[in-house]
Formats: structure tokens, C-alpha cells, sequence
């Protein structure tokens, strides 16, 4: 076990969305964060991709396992998988269209209807470099932001302008999710730090299943 | 697009892959020897049942060609309508519903609405199409050209709509009809005096005054002695381009005037299959009821990676990778995202070829909806396709010990890959492909039988009623839907149809015995098998006896324990089980054995075979029998006993190598010895089910033997002893099923 530990070394690991409409530059800020890749020919995306990074947080080193989906709204064959055991959102629209911002209610809506009520989501008004065409001011975005109780930050992926700080603070919240629910829940097993139950890479759960199976031979 | 409309050479454009003659074959490994190998634009028209077969006369294709256009243009005029323009041309036009205010969506404005909203939506993609051959996609001709396309294809079935991908599946078709005028445009160059006869007629006029009129006197005598010695193929693209031909005009094959009417009958006939298996608009539909048929299209691409290379497919359901992760997107737009465009055609070349053809016009089953997406020979290719894919990336995927690296590598597939190699092992696939989509099939109607024979118990022996009395078919159409979509909304896990099926499979046939025997005679049927009652008994006992006697003795306990409120809950009990089975199916797999980790960490099986061949024995061995481990996981939801002793009978199958569903098969024939006609019946089941399941072995050894890949050409002793092992079963099997 420690063997898979040592090139992939975290305490955490969280699973965040991508989602918004399409063309709002999903993929671009993931590339941004993931890989500091930027690209303007970039291609829309067909299902789902995926991207890791890890990063410090209050000395915990932090996996993100992002997944990032195609922005149109029918396209929902493997909507319950996508957001199957997210714990933190970045609902992404363009600070330059303003209908992208429009359709941010109904991305909240399918967001907190398919994920758990903890989820850290962040409102995120990319394209901030267009400023010539702001279409969707910062104050209403604020002001949403406040009424839906999610964090917001306006980003530029392009100019690589606040793309790290909008991930890091919604990894950092979704470990002071996860740190306070596990003070608060004491010795309940159902309230255990969140970052257990989404440890998807970790061998813990093959081990526990394998207890299981010598048990039973 | 008007006839002007600047869409650039591809050749300048393109240089790589401007016509099919740069994809030589020993560039692709691959011979094209069809008639018009060298014209892709005509060749997939005819594939995709478009045109005539190749055999036809040029003249009955252009007839064909004239009508296709003509219905485009009908349709393009109909739908494509501007109210502002139109306004004059109707005379009758109801202004009550026809006005920019109406609410109607089926007023002419409500429409013109709706496709400024789908226009804006296609867009959107179409800016973002091919960024690097934008000079060709992205001119403004180009773009118009796809999104007239588009729109009227989604206009014309509303209930697809426009879905992201569908750009990139039309894009290929232009570009390839492009290529086609490109090579006419080389040939016409080369052979200009065969094309004198110019529909406008400018060309000879220019010919005539560049050349004495002696030259070009001679020049048309000659040419009806030289065409019939020209190539064949030079003289087909001629042929194709005489405008005094049927049609005149409008029937001229290689056409840049009709390039979109073109675009479009090839873009429509693959979206709708020509009413074969494969068509590409079921990927993306996702239906209400049932799975999407793209969800169900990757669980056979797993499926049959399951059949091809268990230690493979283990491993990635191990991790949790789902195959619709990756397998949504090669679907959607068959590869275009996962090969360079060049490598694309090829690749299309191969999948078009082959038949679109449901294999076994299926009567019954046809009421599932969405079922066999896949099953005709071009699906194979495809699913075959997309495994020697998986396989390529073999040894850097068992490296990997996590889901997100596993996706990232699957949906990054290397540019410098070898088509040609790559379709190859495909093409050995294939046999194993269409088994494997017809046995997912078999699957499901196997599974139908056992259901109406559990619940009303037919006493006619031979049959196998597909509905029987009392219990109409649909009925249990509609529950096993219900419990699909249960499933797909709190699935945990893989989407296997197939281990579905299995999993399905045993419960009932536990539902069977419960549902039909006594607690206490079920216990009395424990000694028969121990003292072997029937005819088979003894052979099968032989080293596993034991095992199975106490397998089928804690079963039997659990049986009593819950027979009575079993028979109701087994169907949830199944679900369940399906969603969390396949995340546990590691438990017996030897996962803390050192040299495994060692092996995953450091090997990279293809450079250590020595090292391979150990892991992939104890990994074949142990991994040979998913489904008799979903059994175990089945029974473990159900009821903690229940799991135990399958997962015995599992034990002793690694060494044995007896198909699992012999288990329950067994014990279900013990358990009815009191009816002559029933055991009779479930005796021929058990053998049926017995020698589908020694087939699906055989067809595993028989694939790694085919293999040249030194770890995949195992051949050990364990190996020798199964196949014995096999043959005694098939035996027994053979007795079983004449008795």
C-alpha cells in the first residue's frame, strides 16, 4: 500500500464540477488550473473530461479530481454519475453573455438536486478580460451569489487572472467542511470526514473489501 | 451555399490528407480494393445505402444523386424559410398565427425562432470546429454550408434536437466530399481533353484558341480511341462528371454546386443508420425509460473487453472507470476526437464498409427498446475497435492504480498510433465481437424464459414460451425497465448489461427454488447431490464435491431462512447488488499478494513477460469468473449466508475451471426431481446454459492463443488442465442436453 502512497501522495481528495453553459470557458479554467495552459482554439467538449491537481491546504496536501462536462443542457446521459460524489462546484458563465448568467439558476438547480447539501459551490464569472463587453455586472452577480449562499469570484482563464485563487479558496472550504463536520460528529460514522468516503483512489476501500472476502473463505 | 462560395482547395489546406492517394497503403497497412476506393465521397455513399450497390450503371447513380438533391432542396426551401422574405410568396398566410408575436411554435415566426435558438446553439460549436484545419472549417462558405446542415437535420427530427458532437460527425462527410472535387479538379488537369464537353462549354472555347484547330481535331478523334485505356477509375470520375448524362446537370456526381445537398444525405443516413443497427443519432438520445443506448453501447464495449482480456477489464472496474466516461465521447462522434482527421477517414473507411444489418432479425426482443444497438457487423467493428484501443494502452492502463489517470489516458489516446495496426486487431476481434454482442442478447432472452418459467411453471417441456399465459410479456418488459431506471438514478457502479443479465439470472433462478420447494426438502436434496442422483452427478463431482456439497448446504439454510420474503424483494435485491457488485468484485481477487503490487507498479507487461505471465495466470485464474463474483456480491446484499457458499463454489471453479452457473443450475434441478417434465426442462436449460458458458471459455482461450503478444500467448499447464477440465464439461453437457 505504501508502494501506491508514494508517487501519489495526498490527504485529501475531493471531487469537484465543472458546469455552466457551454462556451463560458469551462474547459479553459481547468486547463488554467491543471496544467496553466491557456488555448483559444480550444474544442467544445464531447462527455466528460478530466484533470487532477494537487495542492496545500492548511498543511494537508489536497487532491482535486475535477470533471469537467460538455455545457449543453440536454446532453445528460451520465448527469447522476458526473455529479455523483462531488463536494464542490464551480458553476461557471460569461461575464460577456449575459444568458449565460441567466441559466445559472437552472445549473443550481440541477447541481444541488443531484449532490449533497454540504457541496461548496462557487459562482464564477469568467472572461473578466472582456472588458469592453461585460454584458453582466459584478454587483448583480454579487448580489446573486449572496441570495444562493455560494462563494463568487469573476476570472479571467485567458489572462490566468484569479482561476488559482477560485480553486483553492473552494478546496479550502470544502476542507473546513470537512474538518468541522468531523469535530462535530465526533464518533458517528455517518458524519466522518467527507474526505474517507471520496477517497476514490485510495486502497483503504479494496482493503476493506478484502477483509471481508477472507472472512468469508 | 451559393455556388461561389469560397471554400478553399483542400489540397493547399490540407496537404497531409487532401486526397485518398496519400493514404497508400503502407502508410495505413491497409488495401482498399474497392471500385471507388480512391472516391470516399461516393464509396460511403454507397455504404451507407445512399447510392446503388458499385455494380450499378453511372447513370442509374445519378439518377439516384438528382433525386436526393432535389429532396434536399424541397426541404431546405420548406424549413430554412425567412417570414420576413416569404411574406410576398404566400398569398393565404393566416396572420393570426403567423405574426413575430404568436405563441404558436408551429406558426412560420414561432419556427423562425426556434431556429435562431438552435442556430445560436450550433454555432457555438461550429466556431470551435477543427481549430487546426480552421483554414478549411472555418471559412465563412465552410460554416454556412454545416449549419444550414445542421439546422435542417435537427429541424427535421425534433426529438434529437442539436446535441454537441454532431458537428464533428458532418464535418469529416464535407470534407471528404471536398477531397472528391479535389481529386477531380487533378484529374480534370491531367486529362483536360476528356472534359471538353464542359456542361458551360468554357473550357473547350479555351482549349480551342490556345491550339491550332488541326491539334485539337486530332485531339477529338483520338479521345474516344484513348478513353476505354485509360485507368478505370480516371475513366469512372469522367464518367461521373459528363453533364449531358442522365439528369444533365443535376446528376453530375462529383459536384461542388451540390457539395451540402451531398453533406447532408450522407450526414442523415448515418445519424439514421439506413435502418440498420448502428445509427449514430441513438448516441445521442437518452431515452426516458430505459438506459441510454450510449450507456448501453460502452457496457458492450466492456463486455467484450471482459471476453478479450479479463486481467484488463478487471483492473479497470477495480478503479472504478466506468466505460461511458470515455466511451460517450468515442461513440458520439465515432473516434473523431481520439485520431487526426487523416486517421479518422481510414478508420470510417473500415466501419462503413462493413454491413449495417441487425444480425438475427430478433422478433421478440425487438419490443426492448433500445436493445442491440450494436448488433450488426459494423457494430462489432466498432466495439472491437474501440477494445484494440483499450488494449493499446494496455500496459500504461495496469500501471495505473487510478480512475483519473485511467480516463485521462483513455481520453488522450496517442497521435502517433498505427491505424492500420490498430484496425487489424480489430479485425481479429471481430468473431469474438459479434459473439459477444449476441450473447449479451442471449443473455436477456435466456433471462425471459427463466422468468416466465418461475412463475407459471409451463408443463410443456420443449418450449420456451416468450410470453406465458397468465404473465404477458410486457409486463415483465415494463418491471425490468423500471428497475433500469431505478438503477441508472442510484447506481453505484458499472452498467455491465450483461452482468446485469447474469446477476439477474441467479436471482431468479434462487427466486425458483424458493419460490417452488420446501425448506426441509431443499435440505433433503443436499444428500442426493452427495450421493450423486442423477446421471451427471458423479462426473462433476470429482475433486469439487465437497465444496459444492457444503456450498449447496449453507445455501439451502439461507434458502429457509428467507423464503418466504425473498420472493417478493429479490427483484430490488438484484438491483442493489448490481450497483454495488462491481466496485466489490475485487474481494477475491488475491489484492495484497506482494509480487501483484510489484508487477502493477513496475511491470510493464510487455517488456516482462516472465513477470506477466505469473500475474496474468493468478489474475486470469482468479478473475475468470466476474460474474460468479457478482453472485457472491449478489448473495451478500441479500443476505450474508447466501454469498458464502457461491463464493466457495468460486474457489473451487479456479482451479476446476466449471462454468459458474452449474452451481445453481444444479441444485435447481436437485430441488425438482418430483416433476418429471420440469427437471426434463431444466436439465436441457442447465446444459444449454452450461455450454454457452464453456464457449464463452473456450472463446478466451482461443483469443490468447490467437494472440502474438508474448504475454497474451500463455500457454501453461494450468491452461492444458482447463481445457481438459473443458472438455469433460462439454461432455457432460452434450449427455445433459440428450437426455
Amino acid at each position: 500500500m505504501a508502494a501506491y502512497r508514494a508517487d501519489d501522495d495526498y490527504d485529501y481528495l475531493f471531487k469537484l464540477v465543472l458546469i455552466g453553459d457551454s462556451g463560458v470557458g469551462k474547459s479553459n479554467l481547468l486547463s488554467r488550473f491543471a496544467k496553466n495552459e491557456f488555448n483559444l482554439e480550444s474544442k467544445s467538449t464531447i462527455g466528460v473530461e478530466f484533470a487532477t491537481r494537487s495542492i496545500r491546504v492548511d498543511d494537508k496536501i489536497v487532491k482535486a479530481q475535477i470533471w469537467d462536462t460538455a455545457g449543453q443542457e440536454r446532453y445528460r446521459a451520465i448527469t447522476s454519475a458526473y455529479y455523483r460524489g462531488a463536494v464542490g462546484a464551480l458553476l461557471v458563465y460569461d461575464t460577456s453573455r449575459h444568458v449565460t448568467f441567466e441559466n445559472v439558476e437552472r445549473w443550481l438547480k440541477e447541481l444541488r438536486a443531484h449532490t449533497d447539501s454540504n457541496i461548496v459551490i462557487m459562482l464564477v464569472g469568467n472572461k473578466a478580460d472582456l472588458r469592453h463587453l461585460r454584458a453582466v455586472p459584478t454587483e448583480e452577480a454579487k448580489a446573486f451569489a449572496e441570495k444562493e449562499n455560494t462563494y463568487f469570484m469573476e476570472t479571467s482563464a485567458l489572462e490566468a487572472l484569479n482561476v488559482e485563487t477560485a480553486f483553492t479558496e473552494v478546496l479550502t472550504q470544502i476542507h473546513h467542511v470537512v474538518s468541522r463536520k468531523a469535530l462535530d460528529a465526533g464518533d458517528d460514522p455517518l458524519g466522518l470526514p467527507k474526505g474517507q468516503t471520496i477517497n476514490v483512489g485510495s486502497k483503504d476501500d479494496v482493503s476493506a473489501v478484502k477483509k471481508v472476502g477472507c472472512c468469508s473463505a | 451555399m451559393s455556388p461561389a462560395a469560397p471554400i478553399e482547395p483542400t489540397k493547399k489546406t490540407l496537404p497531409e490528407s487532401s486526397s485518398s492517394g496519400d493514404l497508400s497503403p503502407e502508410r495505413t497497412g491497409l488495401e482498399n480494393h474497392r471500385r471507388f476506393g480512391d472516391l470516399r465521397g461516393v464509396q460511403w455513399r454507397i455504404d451507407l445505402g445512399i447510392l446503388p450497390p458499385s455494380s450499378s450503371s453511372v447513370d442509374e447513380f445519378r439518377r439516384v444523386i438528382a433525386n436526393s438533391r432535389r429532396r434536399y432542396a424541397a426541404l431546405r426551401r420548406r424549413l430554412l424559410i425567412n417570414p420576413h422574405i416569404s411574406k410576398d410568396e404566400s398569398n393565404f398566410r393566416d396572420h393570426v398565427m403567423d405574426n413575430p408575436l404568436s405563441q404558436n411554435p408551429d406558426s412560420m415566426w414561432g419556427r423562425f425562432f426556434h431556429k435562431a435558438e438552435l442556430e445560436k446553439m450550433v454555432d457555438q460549436d461550429l466556431s470551435r470546429l477543427y481549430p487546426e484545419h480552421g483554414s478549411y472549417f472555418q471559412t465563412p462558405g465552410c460554416q454556412g454550408v454545416l449549419r444550414r446542415i445542421l439546422l435542417l437535420w435537427c429541424i427535421r427530427h425534433p426529438n434529437y434536437g442539436y446535441r454537441q458532437g454532431m458537428h464533428e460527425l458532418l464535418a469529416p462527410l464535407l470534407y471528404v466530399l471536398q477531397a472528391d472535387l479535389s481529386r477531380l479538379s487533378q484529374v480534370r488537369k491531367q486529362y483536360q481533353d476528356y472534359f471538353t464537353d464542359n456542361f458551360d462549354g468554357l473550357s473547350f472555347t479555351e482549349s480551342d484558341f490556345e491550339k491550332t484547330d488541326d491539334i485539337t481535331t486530332q485531339n477529338n478523334q483520338s479521345k474516344l480511341n484513348n478513353f476505354h485505356s485509360l485507368d478505370p477509375k480516371i475513366q469512372t470520375i469522367i464518367s461521373f462528371s459528363d453533364a449531358y448524362g442522365a439528369e444533365g446537370e443535376l446528376g453530375i456526381i462529383l459536384s461542388e454546386k451540390f457539395i451540402e445537398h451531398d453533406a447532408y444525405s450522407i450526414f442523415d443516413a448515418l445519424m439514421n443508420g439506413d435502418k440498420g443497427a448502428v445509427a449514430m443519432a441513438n448516441f445521442f438520445s437518452h431515452s426516458q425509460t430505459g438506459i441510454p443506448p450510449v450507456i448501453e453501447a460502452s457496457s458492450q464495449l466492456y463486455h467484450l473487453l471482459s471476453i478479450v482480456d479479463l486481467s484488463l477489464y478487471t483492473h479497470l472496474v477495480e478503479l472504478g472507470v466506468e466505460p461511458q466516461y470515455f466511451a460517450l465521447r468515442w461513440l458520439r462522434v465515432l473516434f473523431g476526437r481520439e485520431f487526426a482527421l487523416e486517421d479518422l477517414l481510414v478508420i470510417w473507411d473500415e466501419i462503413f464498409s462493413l454491413d449495417n444489418a441487425r444480425l438475427t432479425p430478433s422478433s421478440e426482443s425487438e419490443s426492448e427498446l433500445n436493445s442491440g444497438v450494436l448488433k450488426s457487423t459494423r457494430g462489432a467493428f466498432i466495439s472491437a475497435l474501440a477494445v484494440s484501443m483499450i488494449l493499446y494502452l494496455r500496459s500504461s492502463l495496469l500501471a495505473t492504480e487510478n480512475a483519473t489517470s485511467c480516463l485521462q489516458r483513455l481520453l488522450n489516446f496517442p497521435e502517433d498510433v498505427n491505424v492500420g495496426k490498430l484496425v487489424k486487431k480489430a479485425k481479429s476481434l471481430m468473431n469474438v465481437a459479434i459473439d459477444a454482442i449476441n450473447s449479451v442478447h442471449g443473455g436477456g432472452a435466456r433471462f425471459k424464459r427463466s422468468k416466465s418459467r418461475s412463475h407459471s411453471l409451463p408443463s410443456d417441456p420443449g418450449a420456451a414460451p416468450p410470453g406465458s399465459p397468465g404473465v404477458p410479456e410486457s409486463y415483465w418488459e415494463e418491471k425490468w425497465r423500471v428497475l433500469l431506471k431505478e438503477e441508472e438514478e442510484q447506481k453505484q457502479a458499472n452498467l455491465h448489461k450483461h452482468v446485469r443479465n447474469r446477476i439477474k439470472g441467479w436471482s431468479e433462478r434462487v427466486k425458483m427454488r424458493l419460490s417452488r420447494t420446501e425448506s426441509a426438502r431443499l435440505l433433503s436434496k443436499v444428500s442426493q447431490i452427495k450421493t450423486g442422483p442423477t446421471q451427471s452427478q458423479p462426473q462433476l463431482q470429482s475433486p469439487v464435491t465437497v465444496t459444492k456439497a457444503m456450498a449447496m448446504d449453507e445455501s439451502h439454510e439461507a434458502a429457509s431462512v428467507f423464503s418466504d420474503a425473498v420472493s417478493h424483494i429479490d427483484m430490488e435485491v438484484s438491483s442493489v447488488a448490481s450497483n454495488s457488485s462491481v466496485n466489490e468484485v475485487a474481494s477475491p481477487l488475491p489484492v495484497s499478494d506482494p509480487p501483484e503490487e510489484i508487477f502493477n507498479k513496475e511491470g510493464q507487461s510487455d517488456n516482462s513477460p516472465k513477470l506477466g505471465e505469473n500475474f496474468r495466470e493468478r489474475r486470469v485464474l482468479s478473475g475468470k469468473f466476474p460474474w460468479s463474483w457478482m453472485f457472491a456480491r449478489n448473495g451478500n446484499e441479500g443476505s450474508s449466508s447466501t454469498s458464502e457458499p457461491v463464493f466457495e463454489f468460486d474457489h473451487s471453479k479456479n482451479g476446476m475451471a466449471i462454468p459458474s452457473s452449474s452451481s445453481s443450475s444444479s441444485s435447481s434441478s436437485s430441488c425438482t426431481t418430483s416433476k418429471p417434465e420440469v427437471v426434463e426442462q431444466s436439465l436441457k436449460n442447465l446444459a444449454r446454459s452450461m455450454i454457452e458458458n464453456i464457449e464463452v471459455i473456450e472463446s478466451v482461450f482461443q483469443q490468447e492463443k490467437d494472440q502474438n503478444d508474448p504475454i497474451e500467448n500463455f500457454v501453461g499447464r494450468g491452461q492444458f488442465k482447463a481445457m481438459g477440465a473443458l472438455k469433460e464439461l462439454r461432455k457432460i453437457s452434450d449427455i445433459l442436453s440428450q437426455m
